[in-house]
């Protein structure tokens, strides 16, 4: 599938609003600004979308989930250590059972939480947009080597197409520069939808 | 990526579906967090030439588009290809190999074990040209990182939080 400027744009908008959401809806959660950076839209063989995400061999929280209905697709959000601890002390700070520098069943839980709150904004945003019925799956969680939870989320999306387009958002907070990294991954049935229904559908 | 004969250590970094073989001796051939991927590992201890690929997916099919690397049914007879140009005898060769862990556990229902059919995969693949697995470290929920020292043919692999392990 090859896209023109105005089919680029269109995404790159999209990304924007869904991303806006899903970062106020992370700001709310954590009690804090949470600031996101330009949308970048980008079509790529899927052996080379890891490397988007920085050094392989650093330890990130990862939430992969699947996109079902209308549009089907993947979503990935990365975090780095830092922000996941911070969002884990955020939320279970105070409840007393949390033990802090470390992943066990609950903080996993958070994190999965984190993943459906902002996964389910974004596309909440890109539905009401849209008009299309979106629903996320509930997110795998895992905190590992990058290339490890990005390698094995790739999987999913080869299985489907050899190449993907990505609609890529970055987040940041007081503490952290480079929070999270997002990326929604249509299909390629899935993405002549979205182009569709925004009237600019082949 | 294929690198006959270059550099100086720490050398390549294999990504998903690369592969990279070297003859220099202080070159060190990695793969950083490899999940349900696998790192493939060829050595010949009498030339030593080392090779490594990081495979992706089982099996390619015939719309299926990517480097060689990519596939574990493609991925072995072109690492091996490349070992042979770098001198190596087949004869020789040992294979060792590590990865193929299920990342996400929890709430992952969805997710085919594709790192268990990874393994059985480039199994096969190495079984088809008359390799046989020296040794592996394959399976789990944790990534890997895996190394090859070229002079040496010393294979390590490391966990979060761990030291490496000679394989």
């Amino acid at each position: 599938m090859v896209l023109g400027a105005e089919q680029m744009d269109a995404l790159r908008e999209i990304g924007n609003i869904g991303a806006g959401n899903a970062a106020t809806a992370l700001s709310q959660l954590m009690g804090q600004p949470v600031q996101m950076g330009i949308p970048t839209v980008k079509f790529l063989p899927v052996e080379e979308i890891a490397a988007e995400f920085g050094d392989q061999d650093t330890i990130v929280a990862a939430m992969f989930l699947g996109v079902t209905g209308d549009a089907p697709g993947h979503m990935l959000f990365v975090m780095s250590e830092e922000s996941a601890h911070n969002v884990v002390d955020t939320l279970l700070g105070a409840t007393g059972s949390y033990t802090p520098g470390e992943f066990g069943e609950m903080e996993l839980s958070a994190l999965q939480e984190v993943g459906n709150i902002m996964t389910g904004s974004y596309l909440g945003a890109l539905a009401q947009i849209t008009g299309l019925r979106l629903e996320p799956t509930p997110p795998a969680v895992g905190v590992d080597l990058a290339g490890a939870l990005v390698g094995a989320a790739l999987v999913e999306i080869a299985m489907v197409s050899d190449t993907a387009l990505l609609l890529e958002s970055t987040f940041a907070d007081d503490n952290t520069p480079s929070a999270g990294d997002f990326l929604y991954v249509p299909t390629n049935e899935g993405l002549a939808l979205v182009l569709d229904r925004l009237g600019l559908g082949e | 990526m294929s690198t006959a004969t270059v550099g100086t250590s720490p050398g390549p970094s294999v990504g998903i579906g690369q592969i990279a073989v070297s003859g220099a001796a202080e070159i060190v051939i990695s793969a950083l967090g490899l999940g349900s991927c696998i790192g493939v590992v060829l050595f010949d201890p009498q030339a030593r030439v080392a090779g490594m690929a990081h495979v992706m997916l089982p099996q390619s099919n015939p719309n299926s588009s990517g480097p060689p690397g990519k596939f574990a049914d493609s991925a072995v007879p072109a690492l091996l290809h490349d070992m042979l140009k770098a001198g190596a005898e087949k004869a020789r060769l040992v294979a060792k190999i590590a990865g193929g862990a299920q990342m996400f556990g929890a709430g992952s229902g969805g997710l085919l074990n594709i790192g268990e059919r990874n393994d059985q995969a480039v199994r096969a693949a190495l079984s088809a040209v008359g390799l046989r697995v020296r040794a592996a470290d394959t399976g789990g929920s944790a990534g890997r990182t895996v190394q090859v020292t070229v002079g040496t043919g010393v294979v390590t692999v490391r966990v979060v939080g761990g030291e490496p392990v000679e394989l």
